[in-house]
């Protein structure tokens, strides 16, 4: 037995005892417990084995920076790799295994790296698995990811709720310590709006491990009534476990709160943990400072913690970290735990402190032993003794914990995210925050002030500052009575000389002095290329405790200051941060809104398979009793539509209203053809390009009366075609007067089609849908029987004789099954877009498919729509150029297959008969197939060098992906009715 | 053959109402005319003068030139037809009835439940009552108008209407709330 | 995580309600400019690092085309205005 539970102490209540598992070891702690401190109170020293080595390594810290004690908590689905035990709050039921050991942690195979770690220096993976290049991915790889690892997450879907908040406040307050809770109370004070976040489960920070007495009492006293205060403030939003994370551009910062990270049972009704985007005025980043490390030999051995932690443990927890403890040390803090541990009953080995001039005062009947250093440690699985060397005079020293204390540093992470670098502070021989600006300011301890007293001025004077910037009266703070307080001033001791085994610069990945000195020694001594090269720095930890040594001891390798080293980049996140919490509620259905078609419900009731169209789901198919396939269906449909009449939902176009003087001025420029001369009430096909000439998108214009119009837009280019639009009106032509809006969702519309359409509709319209009095091309408002308005166009996709009609959106299933009704009689049919898409390909009309950004209108066939005589359209410049006017360029053809058993598919490239299969030879693309069940046979829309001319030739239809070559012959692309009989009908 | 359409809301039958009227609710209204107001180029000033002016209508808005107005009181057309006459040559009037939805969310928990997706502060000091503007919620735009501390209307594209519901009920998972078409 | 940009109409808005399109300095040349001029508009951007004019569109919001001076090595915006502001056309 070592560590151990006090008899009495800590904000632990004992009156609650709480059970958990390690391993599968049943053990219990108490509330208020972590569960590292219920581990150490059950003396489990060794909680996990190393990345690299495969040591056995036990619990260094009491807080968030903890590189070695990394369990899985949670089991099958609800699994959490890698969470640090020394943050994890206990909870009744908790279940944690230990992780990187195999076959237990105990007896560790892996641990015959620890033997042969002179051949695995830094670099070594680099250097050793580099040949075959090969072998790589398939077996070094995954071979050396399974020896080096962390926890391992699962694979089962993650049952619990994610949420994100957006948060907005005049002042953030980061760190719930004597400065965050100071500044807090200043700022509640004067009526600010304060969010005060804190990643402990108990606010309260230092004030929860300090001894320092404040107004005479237990310094936690001050921080709870502190917080009542704080409570009744109704500005003010208290936030604990929750972590700040990052901070972003304008005062934007990142945190995580673990809403139900501390409970076996979860509510469904909240989540998980919360992600919260908070929008501050001003930030005090009152983040404390770490501890450091000291590098000596052996100084990963469990058991083996900062002299911090140690004092927590014994003041927060009620755990003596061993029963008799030796402290290293290079200044005051030391003493501190000293005394800390003594006053708790629990006997000191000695004090080693580095410093030959230290003036410190240890507590009675502690040996010191001054200018000293531990140089290695001995123990298998927990530490039993140190050798300590002083001036050459070895002596073992028994002990079963040790507490080092290497100096601090400003816990500066957030400030520096945004590309500030930090500053080197010869004082206090660490690096500071770089002013970072009105928004964020450091203080306390993250500022380098590390008294107490001088923590809560700093905090309120800070917390004051930004009460006057934002206009108000400040309101008073009156710091109580601090008690007698240590100044941790220490002498900085990079690395302790004389080591006689590994001394580990980064716990977390296993990088000792020596990979450094090898890094420098083969050009990687930049403090960005030696983290790269050693991956000190570079775990979950990131560093936080070993960073600041690596960079001493480089710069003692090179003969400059810290200063000249630099740090690595600081980026979010400060600590890791679950997908799902960045994910928040969008997945599944919540990821991608669904957009539901005013006939959806229509569509529904006759049977539609749907497909996703964007956002939309449209109608595809609507299988009939009997048929087996889909292309049954969709052939059907096909010729139902080419023989009677068809109804297929167009609802989802695109569709906006524009008005104004101008608005026929505006839509001439913004289409290469003529909209000038439109004549009321008659629509019109409008191709709208790119300005370096190439088609932009297709779709309808009518005009409504002289100063209104209707343009639709293809489904897909709905919301680019409306940004278009409005860019053109404001910032290429602000001077035209015309307003648009789009009208997309106001209508429900539908087309009917085939040569029965106007028997059909006039039996629902009022109007007279004849010939003469209803042509092609009309567009108009008419009224339907039963008094409703609704829009009637003359245009057709499939060839046929068709009609759209648009009625108000909540009367569209109404009216699409009045039709029905009324074309019963007619044969009428449901269709979907695969029908759609049959009868467009058949007519040779061109879609997305073909109008894929590297087609001219000429290309399509489109040319003679171009108005070349007008002074200016979108396109018009570029699309004189050479290159777009070549006569060899791909013109669209269309295609009838010739060999009825292969298949011709859209991405296939086109060949000249004979020629070798090459992308040398490629003569044009396929861009659209299909079965013509009005043909019989396959057809294809295509584009092909100069294919207008090449009508009759057989050629080859190219499909290396799937490995089908097969001959189909040149054609006109207009399958059916190329007189237009049908369509004018 | 008898032509009566009877016009079907966006959510009807996918509402997924939580019945009762809980701390915080969230009424769908079935009735509302819509209309988007646009005024004629360089007659902004005047066309908000007579949205304002008359207090007849609620004028939300949208952005420089442009509101939606709602109305219990008005059918669709008369609406258009009300706004068109007053508006004059100030203004184009189209209407949206059909192609907006217009909810409600009422309670004490409303603009906690609306930070969940929005961005903007949403804080009584910084988003007063009476105020209006189109913003994002999640994946969708909606505009958002206070009508009271506690209470905010939303107005969404008809097509998103459903899954703009079924987000806020997640965005109110913690939170006490009801759902269902308004009653009048 | 987030970057807030003040739209002169709606107020502060995160970096989601805006699409953006590119640079804001070229102006649209006269229909018949040389090719040089039309060539350059199209399709030649500097991509200077520091201070630039961006067009970004508020599209979650008023849907007007805004132009945000910004840095985009310090991320610094140092205003937000309406494209079509002092051209005559803002609504």
């Amino acid at each position: 037995m070592t560590a151990y539970r006090l008899a009495s102490g800590g904000l632990i209540d004992r009156s609650n005892t709480i059970g958990f598992t390690f391993d599968g070891a049943s053990l219990s702690g108490h509330a208020g417990d972590t569960l590292a401190s219920a581990l150490l109170a059950n003396d489990r020293l060794l909680v996990g084995r190393s990345f690299k080595y495969h040591r056995p390594r036990g619990i260094v810290t009491a807080g968030p920076a903890e590189p070695n004690a990394l369990v899985t908590i949670g089991t099958g689905a609800r699994r959490d790799p890698n969470t640090k035990a020394t943050v994890a709050e206990l909870y009744d039921g908790l279940a944690a295994t230990s992780q990187n050991r195999w076959p237990s942690l105990a007896f560790d195979i892996g641990a015959v790296n620890d033997r042969l770690s002179r051949f695995l220096s830094a670099g070594f993976y680099y250097k050793t698995f580099m040949w075959p290049a090969a072998f790589w991915e398939k077996v070094y790889e995954p071979l050396i990811r399974r020896a080096a690892g962390l926890g391992r997450t699962d694979l089962p879907r993650d049952p619990d709720g994610y949420e994100k908040s957006w948060a907005h406040c005049d002042l953030l307050v980061v760190g719930s310590g004597p400065a965050g809770l100071a500044a807090a109370l200043v700022a509640a004070r004067s009526g600010l709006r304060v969010i005060l976040a804190e990643q402990d489960f108990v606010l309260g920070g230092a004030l929860l491990s300090e001894t320092t007495r404040l107004d005479g009492e237990a310094p936690f006293v001050f921080a709870r009534h502190a917080l009542d205060e704080l409570h009744g403030h109704p500005g003010v939003t208290l936030l604990p476990r929750t972590t700040v994370f990052g901070w972003y551009d304008d005062n934007v910062f990142g945190a995580v709160e673990r809403v139900q990270k501390h409970s076996a049972t979860i509510d469904a009704a909240r989540p998980v943990e919360r992600l919260w985007r908070i929008v501050a005025k001003h930030a005090i980043l009152a983040t404390g400072a770490e501890e450091r490390p000291l590098v000596f030999g052996g100084n990963d051995r469990p058991g083996i913690m900062m002299a911090s932690a140690a004092s927590t443990y014994a003041n927060r927890f009620g755990i003596a970290a061993g029963r008799s403890v030796a402290i290293f040390t290079n200044g005051s803090s030391g003493y501190r735990t000293a005394e800390d541990l003594s006053a708790q009953g629990v006997e000191i080995a000695a004090l080693i402190d580095s410093r030959t001039d230290a003036s410190d005062r240890a507590p009675d009947g502690v040996r010191v032993v001054r200018g000293g250093g531990i140089i290695d440690t001995k123990g298998r699985r927990r530490v039993r003794a140190v050798i300590a060397d002083r001036g050459g005079f070895e002596e073992l020293i028994a002990c079963d914990a040790v507490a080092m204390s290497g100096g601090w540093s400003p816990v500066i992470h957030l400030a520096c995210q945004r590309g500030g670098k930090p500053v080197w502070s010869q004082a206090l021989q660490a690096f500071l925050a770089p002013e970072a600006g009105d928004g964020l300011v450091m203080a306390g301890a993250a500022a380098g002030h590390y008294r107490l007293s001088e923590c809560l001025d700093d905090g309120a004077r800070k917390a004051s500052a930004i009460v006057e910037a934002l206009g108000r009266p400040v309101a008073g703070f009156e710091r109580p009575v601090v008690g007698e307080e240590v100044d941790p001033s220490f002498t900085a001791l990079w690395h302790v000389p004389g080591a006689r085994s590994k001394a580990f610069v980064d716990f977390q990945n296993d990088v000792h002095g020596k990979d450094l000195g090898l890094a420098l020694r083969e050009g990687f001594g930049h403090v960005e290329h030696a983290k790269r090269y050693t991956t000190s720095g570079m775990a979950t930890d990131q560093g936080k405790l070993g960073n600041i040594n690596a960079i001493g001891i480089l710069a003692t390798m090179r003969g400059v200051s810290p200063a000249e080293v630099g740090t690595t980049t600081f980026r979010p996140f400060y600590t890791p941060v679950s997908f799902g919490a960045l994910a928040g509620s969008s997945r599944d259905e919540h990821a991608m809104p669904v957009r539901r078609s005013p006939l959806h419900g229509w569509a529904a009731r006759h049977g539609a398979v749907f497909i996703d169209a964007g956002l939309w789901y449209r109608s595809s198919w609507f299988p009939k009793a009997g048929e087996k396939t889909w292309r049954e269906s969709v052939d059907r449909e096909v010729r139902t539509v080419r023989e009677h009449a068809g109804l297929c939902d167009v609802s989802t176009l695109g569709k906006i209203e524009v008005f104004g003087p101008d608005a026929a001025e505006f839509l001439n420029r913004l289409y290469c053809n003529p909209v000038l001369k439109l004549p009321v009430g008659k629509a019109r096909y409008g191709l709208m390009l790119r300005e370096d000439g190439m088609v932009y998108d297709d779709g309808t214009v009518s005009r409504l009366a002289e100063e209104h119009f209707l343009v639709t837009t293809t489904t897909a280019m709905a919301a680019g075609v409306l940004s278009h639009m409005e860019f053109a009106a404001q910032v290429l032509w602000p001077e035209l007067r015309v307003r648009f809006l789009s009208v997309s969702d106001q209508w429900a519309q539908m087309s009917i089609a085939g040569p029965k359409a106007r028997t059909i509709l006039q039996a629902v319209v009022e109007d007279d849908l004849s010939n003469a009095a209803f042509p092609f091309l009309a567009a108009r408002e008419v009224r339907l029987k039963g008094n409703l308005k609704a829009r009637l166009f003359r245009i057709s996709f499939s060839g046929e004789l068709a009609y759209e009609l648009a009625v108000p959106a909540g009367y569209g299933e109404a009216v699409a099954d009045a039709l029905m009704r009324a074309g019963e009689p007619q044969g009428l049919c449901a269709y979907g877009v695969e029908a759609l898409n049959v009868l467009r390909i058949e007519k040779g009309h061109v879609t997305h498919a073909e109008l894929d950004g590297r087609v001219t209108p000429d290309d399509a066939g489109l040319g003679r729509m171009m108005g070349t005589g007008k002074p200016d359209f979108i396109g018009k410049r570029l699309s004189t150029r050479f290159g777009l006017t070549a006569a060899d360029r791909a013109q669209l053809v269309g295609l009838k297959a010739l060999e009825a058993d292969k298949d011709m598919r859209a991405g296939a490239h086109l060949l000249k008969d004979g020629a070798k299969p090459s992308t040398i030879n490629d003569q044009g693309w396929v861009s659209s197939v299909c079965f013509s069940p009005t043909l019989g046979t396959h057809i294809a829309l295509a584009f092909l060098k100069s294919g207008r001319e090449r009508y009759g030739e057989k050629i080859v239809v190219w499909d290396k992906l799937r490995g089908v070559e097969t001959f189909a012959e040149v054609c006109d692309p207009v399958f059916v009715d190329p007189e237009n009989r049908k369509l004018m009908a | 053959m008898a032509y009566d359409y009877q016009a079907v809301h966006a959510l009807d039958g996918t509402i997924g109402a939580v019945p009762g009227q809980r701390a915080n609710h969230l009424a769908v209204h079935r009735a509302t005319a819509i209309a988007v107001v646009l005024a004629a180029p360089g007659h902004g000033a005047e066309a908000a003068g007579i949205l304002v002016a008359d207090g007849a209508f609620e004028a939300r808005f949208c952005g420089p030139g442009e509101w939606l107005v709602l109305s219990e009181v008005h059918a669709p057309e008369t609406l258009v037809a009300e706004l068109s006459v007053r508006l004059g040559a100030f203004a184009f009037v189209v209407d949206q009835s059909h192609g907006r939805v217009a909810l409600t969310l009422s309670g004490p928990d409303a603009a906690r439940i609306l930070a969940n997706g929005i961005a903007v502060d949403l804080h009584p000091g910084a988003f007063a009552v009476g105020r209006a503007a189109t913003m994002l919620c999640n994946h969708l735009s909606v505009n958002l108008a206070r009508t009271g501390v506690d209470r905010f209307d939303l107005v969404v594209m008809r097509s998103f209407a459903e899954a703009f519901v079924a987000d806020l009920k997640v965005m109110a998972r913690s939170h006490d709330l009801s759902v269902d078409f308004a009653t009048r | 995580m987030a970057s807030l940009i003040s739209c002169p109409h709606c107020g502060v808005r995160p970096k989601e309600e805006f699409s953006i399109r590119g640079d804001a300095t070229p102006v649209r040349p006269a229909p018949m400019a040389s090719d040089e001029a039309w060539n350059d508009y199209v399709h030649v951007r500097a991509n200077p690092r520091g201070r630039i004019r961006e067009h970004w569109q508020h599209v979650a919001g008023c849907r007007r085309w805004l132009v945000v001076e910004r840095d985009n090595f310090t991320h610094d915006v140092f205003s937000v205005t309406d494209a079509a502001a002092g051209r005559g056309g803002a609504q």
